[in-house]
C-alpha cells in the first residue's frame, strides 16, 4: 500500500511515498509561484520515481507546508510542525529538538520520547535566520550557497555581524567586504550570525538531546558547525535527506491514518 | 462574517462590528444625541450614560494604514492607537462631541496630547486611573469619578444626579447580565454560538445605545436558546488577551477546528462578569470600587495577578477549556509579561498555552492558521 | 547549606558589577585631572554602597530595594541600605557579562520588545541572580514595563514572601496629586518601619532634607556654568554622574554636597580659562541628548561625537531638571516636597508619567538655556510612550527652529541598532542639517 506526502515550501517543493513502512521515492522540486503546480510537479516526479503510474495508486496523501491548503489531491493537511517533528523522529527516534530552517522561516521544535511535539517557536515574520538571508548573503558575496556552506570556506576568525535585521546585516557584509576583511570570515561570521538566531529560539524550547536539522539550510555544513559551536552539542546526521523530513512526517502521518482504518 | 445564525439582531451586531459608524449612532445623533468615544475597559461609562450621552468604545476598525499617525506615532508603538488615530486624522470620529481617555497604557495615553494637538473634538479628558488595587485607590476613583461628573455636567450643560447614575448602572448591569447569559450558552457539550459570532455581539454592545443592545441582545438569546448548537470542533479554546475587536481573527482560529468558548479580554468576560453594586449607598463610590477591585482585572493592575490567575482558572473549569491562547498585540509590555507568567502557571499544571503576537489589523493569516492547527495538533486533539 | 548556596549565587552578578566598578575606579585613579578625581570620588561612592549591601546579605542585616524616585531622602533618613532592582542597566551596562545575560533574557521568553533595562531585572530575578532584600519598594512609573517587572517580582516563588510596596503615581500633577502622593510616602515609612524595625525620626528627616536642598542648590550653580560657550564640560562629567551621586543611594548626604562643591570648582576654573569639555577638539555643536546615557555603548559612541564632530553634550535628560528645594518646616511640608519632587521633578518620571507638557516645555526650556544646536530623541526602544511623542518633540523643535532627531536605538543592547549605524545617522543628521 503506498502513502505520499507533500511538502510545498516557498522555496522548494518535496514529495515522499512510502510503502509498508519504507520510503520508496523522494524528490525536491524548485517551487513555482503556483502551490497548486509546485505540489503536482513534486509528486508527479516522486510517482514517476516510484514506478506508479498515476496519483490514484497512493491510498492516502497529507499535505504540508506554505503552501499545503493548495495540495489538490491531499486527503488532509497537517501542519509543518508536527510533519517536520513526526519526520526527524522516525529518520533518527533519538531526536528530541528539531530545527527546521526553510527558505522563509524557521522553527524549533521539542519532542517527547515519543516523537510527540511538546513545544514549539516559530519565527516567520522575517528573514533572518532563513533560507533568504543565506540567498541574499550569498548574491552579496558572489560565492553561491554551496560557497556558504561548504566546512572549506569557514575562516577560523569569524566576523561579527550584529544586525537583528538581514537588511541591514546584508550592508554590514559589504562594509566588511570593503574593508579587506577576508571572505572565509564573512562566511563564518553569517553562520555565526543565524547560528545565534537559532540558539535563543532552541533555548527558549529548551535543548534536549539529540539535536538534529531539517529543511533546505540544514544541508549547510557551516551553519551546523557553528550551531554546534554555540550549544556545545553536536548535531545528529538524519539517514536520509534532511530537506525531506517534512514530506516524510506527512507521509507517516497518511500511514497511520489508513492503517487505523 | 460567516454565520448560521440567522436572527436579525445578530445581522445588526455583525454589521456594528464591522464598521465604526452605524444606523442605531445615526438615529441617536438625528435625534439630538450626543456621542462620547472612549478608551479601555476602566473608563465609566455609566456616568456618560446618565449624562445622557452615548458611549463609544474607539476601535480602529476599517483601517487601511497608518500613514497619518506616523507623524505621531512610532514604529514600535502598539497598532490599535496608530490605527485608531488614524482613522480620526482622516475624518472617521468627526461624529464625535467628546473623547474620553484614560491614563491606561503607555501607548494608548498619548492617543489624549496627540488627539488635543491635531483634532477639533470639543471635549478632550483624560482620567487617572490608578496602579494598584487598594483602597486609597478606590477612594482616589471615586474622587476622579466626581470630577469627571462635575466637568460633563459643566461642557454639556447636564445634571448628573445620584438618581441617573443608579439608573445608569442599572442599565448597564442588564447588559452584563444579557452578555453572561449569552456565555452560559458556550458552556455545555454543543455551544450554541461560536467565539467569533459572540466577540461581534460584544463589540455591537460598545457601539450603540443600551435600550437597544439590550433588546436585540433579548431577541437573540431568545432564537438561540431553540438551536442545537454549532458545528463540531476539535477542541475547546480560551483566548486570554486585549484589545481584540476582530471577529475575523477568531473565526480564522476556529476554521481549524478550535472553537472558542470563553476568554479574558477587553470585549469580553472583563467588562460583565461582574455587576456594580446597585445597592451601595453611594453610587460614585460603587462604580469605583467596582473598576478598581470587583471586576476581573488586566495587567494593568499592578498587584492582582494572582487574582487573575485565578479567574482564569474558573473560567477553565467552567467551560471545560483544553487550551488556551494568550493574544498580544506587538509591543504591549503589560500582555507580554502577563503571558510570560500565564506560561509559567499554566505548564505548572499541565494545560496547553500558546502565545500569539498579533498586528491590530489581521494580516499574516497564513501564519496564524499554521500555529492554530500546529497548536491543536500538539494538543493532540 | 541549600539556602546559603542561594544567596551566595543571588550575590554572584551583584558582586561582579561590583568588582567592575573597582576595576573603573583603578582606570579612574589614573586621571590626573580634576574631573578624573571626580569620577574617582563617584566611584568610591558606588562601590561603598555596593559594599554596603553585600556586608548585609552576609550578615543578614535589613537592607531595601527602591529606586531614585521613591524618595531616597527618606529611605536615607532611616539608615537602610538600599539597591535598585534595576541597578545593571542604569549603572553596568558596559560590564563584560552584559552580552551573555542578554541572551539570557531572550531565552526567558520574553518579548523582545520589552524594554531591555525590564528584561535584564526580570532575567536576574528568574534565574536567582538577585540578591534578595528585607523589602522591596516597587516603582510603578514612568512606564508599563515598571509596572510589569513589580508583578513578575510577585510571581516569583523566591521573591513572593519578600514583602513589597509600591507607591502608586497619579497621572496629574496638581495640588491634589501631591496630596495623594504623600500618603503614599507615608504609607511607604509605615511599610519600611513594620518590616525592618527601622523608623523615621522627623529632625533626621530635615538633616537630610536639608543636605539634599544644599546639593541641589550646588548644582544649579554648576548648571549655570554648562551654559558658558564653549561649555566647560561634556558627556564624561555632568548629568549622568550628577544624577547618581545626588539620587543614587546616598541623597541628602555630606558626602553629595561635597562633590557638587568640587564639580562647581572644577567647572569654574574650566569657564574662567575659557576652556571647552575637550581641550583637543573645538566645540562646534551643542547637543541636547534627551534621555539618559548609552550606557551599554557608551565608550564607543560618545567619544566619537566629540572628537569626529565637535559635538559637546551640553545637556541630557538627567543633567538638569528644576529642582524646588523642600520645606523642612514640618514632617507635613516634607512629605509634600518630597511627594512633589518624586512625580514632577526627578528625571524620566518627571517627562514619561502624565502627559507629554514636559517634553516640550523641557525641551524648550533647555534649547534656550544652553544655546543647543541640535536635540536628540535617541528613541530607546523601551520608551513606548516617548515614541508616542516623537511627533510633539518634533514639532516642538521646529517652533524653536532647531534640528531634532530621532534615531531609534536600544540604550543597552548594542546588537539592536548598531553603533555603526547610529554613527551613520547621526553623521548624515548633521551633515543634512549643515552642522560641524
Amino acid at each position: 500500500m503506498f502513502v505520499g506526502g507533500c511538502d510545498v515550501g516557498s522555496t522548494t517543493g518535496k514529495a515522499v511515498i512510502i510503502h509498508e513502512a519504507s520510503i520508496v521515492a523522494h524528490c525536491i522540486t524548485p517551487s513555482t509561484t503556483n502551490p497548486e503546480k509546485t505540489a503536482r510537479f513534486a509528486m508527479a516526479e516522486a510517482l514517476r520515481m516510484a514506478g506508479l503510474n498515476s496519483i490514484d495508486d497512493l491510498r492516502y496523501i497529507v499535505g504540508t507546508g506554505y503552501g499545503r491548503l493548495k495540495v489538490p489531491f491531499a486527503h488532509e493537511n497537517v501542519s509543518e510542525i508536527t510533519c517536520h517533528a513526526r519526520g526527524a523522529y522516525w529518520l533518527n527516534p533519538a531526536v528530541r529538538t528539531v530545527v527546521d530552517i526553510g527558505g522563509q522561516d524557521c522553527k524549533v521544535m521539542a519532542l517527547d520520547k515519543n516523537g510527540k511535539v511538546l513545544e514549539f517557536v516559530m519565527n516567520d515574520r522575517c528573514a533572518a535566520g532563513t533560507g533568504r538571508f543565506f540567498e541574499a548573503m550569498a548574491l552579496v558575496l558572489g560565492c553561491g550557497l554551496e560557497g556558504i556552506s561548504s566546512p572549506a570556506n569557514q575562516g577560523a576568525n569569524a566576523a561579527t555581524i550584529s544586525s537583528q535585521c538581514s537588511v541591514f546585516a546584508e550592508s554590514e557584509v559589504v562594509t566588511l567586504i570593503n574593508e579587506g576583511v577576508e571572505l572565509p570570515n564573512i562566511i563564518a561570521g553569517i553562520n555565526s550570525a543565524v547560528a545565534n538566531r537559532l540558539f535563543s529560539m532552541i533555548r527558549r524550547v529548551g535543548l534536549t538531546k539529540e539535536l538534529a536539522l531539517t529543511g533546505g539550510c540544514s544541508k549547510n555544513e557551516g551553519l551546523a558547525r557553528a550551531l554546534e559551536k554555540k550549544l556545545d552539542v553536536k548535531v545528529t546526521l538524519l539517514p536520509q535527506d534532511p530537506q525531506i523530513a517534512g514530506a516524510v512526517g506527512a507521509a507517516l502521518i497518511g500511514f497511520d491514518k489508513v492503517n487505523h482504518h | 462574517m460567516e454565520t448560521t445564525i440567522t436572527s436579525t439582531a445578530f445581522a445588526e451586531f455583525a454589521a456594528t462590528a464591522e464598521a465604526i459608524m452605524n444606523p442605531a449612532i445615526e438615529e441617536w445623533r438625528n435625534n439630538g444625541g450626543k456621542v462620547v468615544g472612549y478608551f479601555c475597559s476602566h473608563v465609566p461609562t455609566e456616568v456618560l450614560t446618565a449624562a445622557g450621552l452615548l458611549p463609544f468604545r474607539m476601535r480602529g476598525t476599517g483601517s487601511t494604514g497608518t500613514e497619518l499617525s506616523d507623524a505621531f506615532y512610532s514604529s514600535i508603538n502598539c497598532s490599535f492607537p496608530r490605527h485608531t488615530f488614524n482613522q480620526a486624522l482622516k475624518g472617521e470620529y468627526d461624529f464625535l462631541d467628546g473623547l474620553l481617555c484614560i491614563s491606561s497604557c503607555d501607548h494608548i495615553r498619548r492617543v489624549y496630547d496627540n488627539w488635543k494637538q491635531n483634532l477639533n473634538t470639543p471635549f478632550v479628558k483624560i482620567m487617572s486611573l490608578p496602579k494598584k488595587v487598594g483602597d486609597p485607590q478606590v477612594e482616589w476613583y471615586r474622587e476622579e469619578i466626581n470630577l469627571l461628573r462635575g466637568e460633563l455636567e459643566q461642557h454639556f450643560g447636564v445634571q448628573i444626579t445620584d438618581e441617573r447614575l443608579r439608573a445608569a448602572i442599572k442599565l448597564h448591569n442588564e447588559t452584563r447580565r444579557l452578555q453572561r447569559q449569552l456565555y452560559d450558552l458556550r458552556k455545555g457539550k454543543h455551544p450554541a454560538i461560536t467565539g467569533a459570532e459572540t466577540l461581534a455581539v460584544m463589540v455591537a454592545g460598545s457601539a450603540m445605545p443600551a435600550e437597544r443592545y439590550n433588546a436585540l441582545l433579548r431577541s437573540l438569546l431568545d432564537d438561540l436558546s431553540r438551536s442545537n448548537g454549532t458545528r463540531e470542533y476539535r477542541a475547546r479554546l480560551m483566548i486570554v488577551g486585549s484589545e481584540l475587536d476582530d471577529p475575523e481573527y477568531v473565526e480564522i482560529i476556529e476554521e481549524q477546528g478550535g472553537l472558542v468558548v470563553t476568554d479574558s479580554i477587553c470585549y469580553g468576560t472583563r467588562t460583565m462578569w461582574v455587576d456594580v453594586d446597585e445597592q451601595a449607598a453611594d453610587p460614585v463610590e460603587a462604580l469605583a470600587r467596582y473598576y478598581i477591585q470587583e471586576r476581573p482585572s488586566c495587567p494593568r493592575m499592578n498587584g492582582d495577578q494572582p487574582r487573575r490567575a485565578q479567574f482564569l482558572r474558573n473560567l477553565i473549569d467552567t467551560f471545560q477549556v483544553d487550551g488556551v491562547i494568550g493574544e498580544r498585540m506587538l509591543f504591549c509590555d503589560f500582555w507580554c509579561t502577563e503571558h510570560y507568567m500565564n506560561r509559567l502557571d499554566f505548564k505548572e499544571v499541565g494545560i496547553p498555552f500558546i502565545q500569539l503576537d498579533r498586528e491590530y489589523i489581521l494580516s499574516g493569516k497564513g501564519q496564524l492558521r499554521t500555529r492554530i492547527q500546529a497548536f491543536l495538533e500538539t494538543m493532540g486533539k | 547549606m541549600e539556602k546559603q548556596e542561594a544567596t551566595q549565587r543571588a550575590l554572584a552578578r551583584y558582586k561582579q558589577e561590583r568588582d567592575w566598578f573597582a576595576f573603573l575606579l583603578e582606570a579612574a585613579e589614573m586621571m590626573d585631572t580634576p574631573e578624573g578625581k571626580l569620577q574617582v570620588k563617584l566611584l568610591n561612592i558606588l562601590l561603598d554602597s555596593k559594599q554596603k549591601v553585600v556586608d548585609c546579605v552576609e550578615n543578614d542585616k535589613p537592607f531595601l530595594a527602591a529606586y531614585y524616585c521613591t524618595a531616597p531622602e527618606l529611605v536615607n533618613a532611616m539608615g537602610l541600605p538600599w539597591f535598585m532592582i534595576m541597578e545593571t542597566p542604569f549603572l553596568a551596562a558596559s560590564a563584560p557579562y552584559i552580552m551573555d545575560d542578554l541572551q539570557g533574557t531572550e531565552e526567558l521568553g520574553l518579548g523582545t520588545d520589552l524594554c531591555t533595562a525590564i528584561r535584564l531585572p526580570m532575567y536576574y530575578i528568574e534565574t536567582g541572580q538577585m540578591p534578595v532584600p528585607s523589602a522591596v519598594i516597587g516603582l510603578l512609573s514612568p512606564c508599563d514595563g515598571t509596572t510589569m517587572l513589580q508583578q513578575v517580582l510577585q510571581h516569583n516563588d523566591a521573591w513572593k514572601n519578600v514583602p513589597l510596596f509600591s507607591p502608586d503615581p497619579p497621572y496629574t500633577s496638581d495640588e491634589r496629586a501631591i496630596k495623594y502622593f504623600a500618603n503614599e510616602l507615608r504609607q511607604m515609612v509605615q511599610f519600611i518601619e513594620q518590616h525592618t524595625g527601622h523608623t523615621l525620626d522627623i529632625d533626621r528627616l530635615r538633616e537630610v532634607c536639608e543636605e539634599s536642598n544644599r546639593t541641589y542648590a550646588l548644582w544649579q550653580e554648576y548648571n549655570e556654568l554648562r551654559r558658558a560657550v564653549p561649555c566647560p564640560h561634556g558627556w564624561e562629567i555632568g548629568g549622568a554622574q550628577a544624577f547618581a551621586v545626588s539620587q543614587c543611594f546616598i541623597a541628602g548626604d555630606p558626602r553629595c554636597t561635597d562633590w557638587f562643591r568640587q564639580l562647581l570648582e572644577c567647572g569654574e576654573l574650566k569657564v574662567k580659562a575659557g576652556r571647552g569639555a575637550n581641550d583637543y577638539v573645538a566645540e562646534k555643536i551643542r547637543l541636547l541628548w534627551f534621555d539618559i546615557m548609552p550606557y551599554g555603548w557608551i565608550f564607543e559612541f560618545m567619544p566619537w561625537l566629540e572628537q569626529e564632530w565637535g559635538a559637546i553634550l551640553v545637556m541630557d535628560m538627567f543633567g538638569n531638571f528644576p529642582y524646588t528645594p523642600i520645606d523642612t518646616t514640618s514632617a507635613e511640608t516634607m512629605f509634600h516636597d518630597l511627594a512633589k519632587r518624586n512625580l514632577m521633578d526627578v528625571p524620566m518620571i518627571r517627562q514619561a508619567r502624565g502627559t507629554a507638557e514636559y517634553f516640550s516645555s523641557d525641551i524648550a526650556r533647555l534649547v534656550k538655556d544652553y544655546k543647543i544646536d541640535a536635540v536628540i530623541w535617541p528613541g530607546h526602544m523601551g520608551h513606548k510612550d516617548g515614541a508616542a511623542t516623537a511627533g510633539i518633540m518634533r514639532d516642538t523643535c521646529r517652533g524653536l527652529g532647531v534640528p531634532f532627531l530621532h534615531i531609534g536605538l536600544d540604550l543597552f543592547d548594542k546588537r539592536y541598532t548598531t553603533v555603526d549605524e547610529v554613527k551613520n545617522k547621526v553623521a548624515a543628521f548633521f551633515t543634512g542639517m549643515g552642522l560641524g
